[in-house]
């Protein structure tokens, strides 16, 4: 009988050792990504829009061309290994000369699924659908497929084919398993349905499993080109920093994503995390309307509101120190980025500039701000309150009116928000993200809402938007952005780092300013 | 009996109706944009315009509403402005999280409260009467914000006792989906780990929920039976000799249970309707973090898709209840 009972208690015991190996091995293969991922509303590339879905569509489909690691000012080869772009007089031509390689499903990637997901995200009238059809001015049939591995897109000449090729690292440029999404189509819905929660995708990743406001499952697809180290990689949704928290300092997840500042200087200084700071392409600006009736009319008004913000005061305090010092409308990291910042604190010089502007007695205004959170974690109504002191110390009295957004954009997009603290991040990795939407005011975007008409600056974002010479191109982007310094109707306040804590055994997490992260460079 | 729940059935028929006109005019008055709320910032005009139309929001106030209760009477609540999906299938996929929540809440404040209240009635003035009386009083004072943060920290963090947020452990997945409900499902599918696991994730939420449900009830059934001990009943019982176990449960609990009763309802309906913070906090997928989500959002559809749920669910709970009455008072009768 002892002898039994020994036999079996070995027996158990080696069996709990072989699970317990099994579960250790693939808690070493599995990564747990603790976020606010409830943004998360679709998996669809071609509907995808938001920063959560960009986390799993980057690492389930693969788009022609990529950046690598935080550089976004060089394309590298991704589905196809070369590119090319020739003046056809009328037209720009970009041909794009495609690997053989396969999806997740086993069928070869060939061009004639690039036509089909450029089309279909054309006619599914997406959120970034905008993208193709204004920016890059592409119709259904702008894409054709010249033989299996060759396809070539027609650009009209309205459009930039360096923005064109930017923005096709985006969501929207995931190239789609034509045969499995055609095979899941329901009333002619582009299998919008079924790919909304589904994956059809070539990237080293796929979709397992989508339980929603709960978690994301991928899984490494073996049929993948691209070999990833982990085997699976869990989006695990947390709404709250104290969560992330606490789940992190427990080893239930990997990484936190959205810790508060205070907590990531704690966590900084703990040998057991580590904290990587990535770039960002937002910027936090103070919007001012310059419509006849606004107190901002003048340049002189606006300068001295520049000259009054104290942006190194707001680094320093209230952002603690997560942020970068920029006063002009292309953010750093990209092209055509100018570092200029010739306004320093200066209240004495401001109260000239009003003077000279005939409002030496100051004036009062709203001021329009959002509720919650500004960029860098910094609660809106701190910096609204910090800015709001920092003008009253040259006699501009601002009434600060914090809305939630579904009110003060409807105000702002009206053109009646006088000032207005918001942000602004560029769609895709061009300056023309940036560029044309705060300087042309045809292009009924910040421009427009401010009320600002300058037909050069317009004409200027126009031209470099259009430039194919990278040194030309850069010569406009500095026209440009010292044209807004002197004129513009912004005061750009910063541009913020994003902090993530990691457990200490993560390593090759890389996040670029485009919020990309490549789960199959990372290991733990 | 029948007619009776046969009328109040209809009765809750006219609390939905009411509920969905009411919700449907405050949404119209709610200052803000739907579509530019679904649509994000750099929606162009025209994306906006689209969208409009797409779901009606183009239509006049009073075609919008007929519209949503002539796809109401055909079982349809319409489409979730912000997740794009049915919203049946949104509340199927929310509600069971926050059932199982609340109803083991629910069971943690009876088992709790309950006995908490007898036993202070039974010994009032003294050393377990200031303990309960304090301990409900603590319970219904904490916030629960506090309480959860300190309760995770406290036996998860340090101690290791619990496991933290969440339904399940981040390696584990769920068995598929049959009720919706982990645990059974996890029994459905001989899944003992995934069972033992959501058992063990479910007690602490439950316990930060039902600990200000549990100070409720012990004061309820304290003052309950209080007032019933002190009855001319219970005084000939004892000089009966009826012994006092029977005395409480049998003669005293039972005449002070209805009031409690009551309580009870109403603390199902509050649980019931959405229990946001603790969902929050312990990343629990119910349905108050989606109400919560599609409020922010102006997702109107939804926001009515759950009013009209917590109406029927409240009206019902208030059914159940009333004829709960009748099964521990024999005097109560329904026609």
């Amino acid at each position: 009988m002892k002898k039994r009972l020994g036999a079996a208690a070995t027996l158990l015991s080696m069996g709990l050792l072989v699970v317990g190996v099994t579960a250790q091995d693939s808690r070493s293969s599995t990564l747990i990504y603790g976020g606010d991922w409830s943004g998360l509303i679709t998996i669809d590339p071609g509907m995808s829009y938001e920063y959560a879905g960009s986390m799993v569509t980057n690492n389930v489909y693969e788009t022609l061309v990529k950046f690598e690691g935080t550089d976004l000012s060089t394309l590298k080869p991704s589905i196809a290994t070369r590119w090319t772009t020739k003046d056809m007089g009328d037209m720009w031509k970009v041909t794009f000369t495609l690997r053989s390689q396969k999806f997740a499903s086993g069928n070869a990637l060939t061009a004639d699924d690039v036509v089909y997901t450029f089309d279909r995200a054309i006619a599914m009238k997406g959120p970034g659908s905008f993208l193709f059809t204004s920016v890059a001015n592409m119709k259904v049939g702008s894409t054709k497929a010249i033989n299996k591995n060759t396809v070539e897109v027609l650009l009209p000449k309205t459009a930039s084919p360096a923005a064109f090729l930017n923005l096709l690292t985006f969501n929207i440029g995931g190239i789609v398993d034509s045969a499995v999404v055609k095979a899941n189509v329901v009333n002619n819905d582009y299998g919008a349905a079924w790919l909304k929660r589904n994956s059809a995708g070539s990237g080293p990743f796929v979709v397992s499993r989508w339980d929603q406001n709960q978690a994301v499952v991928l899984d490494v697809n073996r049929n993948s080109r691209i070999k990833s180290v982990l085997t699976r990689v869990i989006l695990r949704e947390m709404k709250e920093a104290n969560t992330q928290k606490i789940a992190l300092e427990s080893n239930e997840i990997d990484i936190a994503d959205n810790l508060t500042p205070d907590m990531v200087k704690v966590k900084a200084t703990d040998a057991n995390f580590s904290v990587y700071k990535a770039d960002s392409l937002n910027l936090q600006y103070l919007g001012m309307n310059v419509s006849d009736t606004s107190p901002f009319k003048d340049a002189r008004v606006r300068q001295a509101v520049r000259y009054a913000l104290d942006q190194d005061g707001i680094i320093k305090s209230l952002a603690g120190g997560n942020a970068r010092k920029v006063q002009t409308i292309i953010p750093a990291g990209l092209f055509g980025f100018n570092a200029a910042t010739p306004y320093t604190l200066n209240p004495e010089k401001a109260k000239e500039l009003l003077k000279a502007a005939g409002k030496e007695a100051g004036f009062e205004f709203d001021m329009l701000t959002p509720q919650g959170a500004c960029l860098a974690g910094i609660p809106c109504a701190d910096l609204a309150a910090k800015i709001q002191s920092d003008l009253a110390k040259i006699g501009l009295k601002a009434n600060v009116k914090q809305l939630v957004d579904s009110e003060l954009y409807p105000l702002y997009r009206a053109q009646k928000a006088t000032m207005v603290l918001v942000d602004w991040s560029p769609d895709f990795p061009d300056p023309d993200g940036n560029a044309t939407p705060m300087s042309d005011f045809a292009a009924k975007s910040l421009a427009w809402r401010n009320v600002w008409n300058n037909p050069t600056a317009g004409k200027l974002a126009q031209q470099a938007a259009l430039e194919p010479n990278p040194t030309k191109r850069a010569a406009l982007y500095k026209q440009l952005t010292e044209l807004q310094l002197e004129d513009g109707p912004f005061a750009i306040l910063f541009q913020p780092t994003v902090s993530v804590t990691l457990a200490k055994t993560v390593k090759g997490y890389v996040r670029n300013a485009q919020n990309q992260v490549r789960f199959e460079k990372i290991s733990k | 009996m029948l007619n009776y729940t046969i009328r109040r059935l209809f009765f809750v028929l006219f609390v939905v109706w009411g509920v969905s006109l009411a919700t449907f005019f405050i949404s119209q008055v709610v200052p803000g944009d739907p579509a530019l709320a679904a649509l994000g910032d750099k929606a162009t005009d025209e994306m906006i315009a689209n969208f409009r139309v797409k779901n009606g929001l183009d239509q006049p106030v009073y075609v919008q509403y007929f519209t949503y209760i002539g796809r109401l009477l055909q079982g349809d609540l319409g489409t979730s402005l912000r997740t794009g999906r049915p919203i049946l299938d949104d509340l199927r996929d929310f509600f069971p999280g926050t059932l199982e929540l609340s109803a083991t809440a629910l069971l943690i404040a009876a088992l709790l409260g309950i006995p908490a209240g007898i036993l202070a009635a039974l010994n009032q003035n003294k050393a377990p009467d200031v303990i309960v009386r304090l301990l409900a009083l603590l319970g219904g004072a904490t916030p629960i914000y506090w309480l959860a943060i300190l309760l995770l920290e406290f036996l998860h963090n340090k101690l290791r006792l619990l496991p933290g947020p969440g339904r399940l452990d981040a390696y584990l997945i769920a068995p598929p989906r049959v009720t919706g409900f982990v645990g059974l499902d996890a029994l459905f599918a001989g899944d003992w780990q995934v069972l033992g696991d959501s058992l063990m994730h479910i007690i602490l939420p439950a316990f930060v929920l039902g600990a200000f449900s549990s100070a409720l009830l012990a004061r309820m059934t304290r003052a309950a039976m209080l007032e019933t001990l002190s009855q001319d009943f219970i005084r000939t019982a004892r000089s009966k000799g009826v012994a006092e176990t029977r005395v409480v449960i049998k003669h005293a609990l039972r005449n002070a249970f209805l009031p409690v009763l009551t309580v009870l309802g109403g603390v199902l309906g509050g649980l019931l309707s959405g229990a946001v913070l603790t969902e929050t906090i312990f990343s629990w997928p119910g349905i108050g973090r989606y109400t919560t989500d599609a409020a922010i959002s102006l997702d109107f559809p939804a926001v009515m898709g759950v009013t009209l749920l917590a109406g029927m669910a409240y009206s019902l709970i208030n059914l159940f209840t009333d004829l709960l009455y009748a099964l521990f008072d024999p005097r109560i009768t329904y026609a």
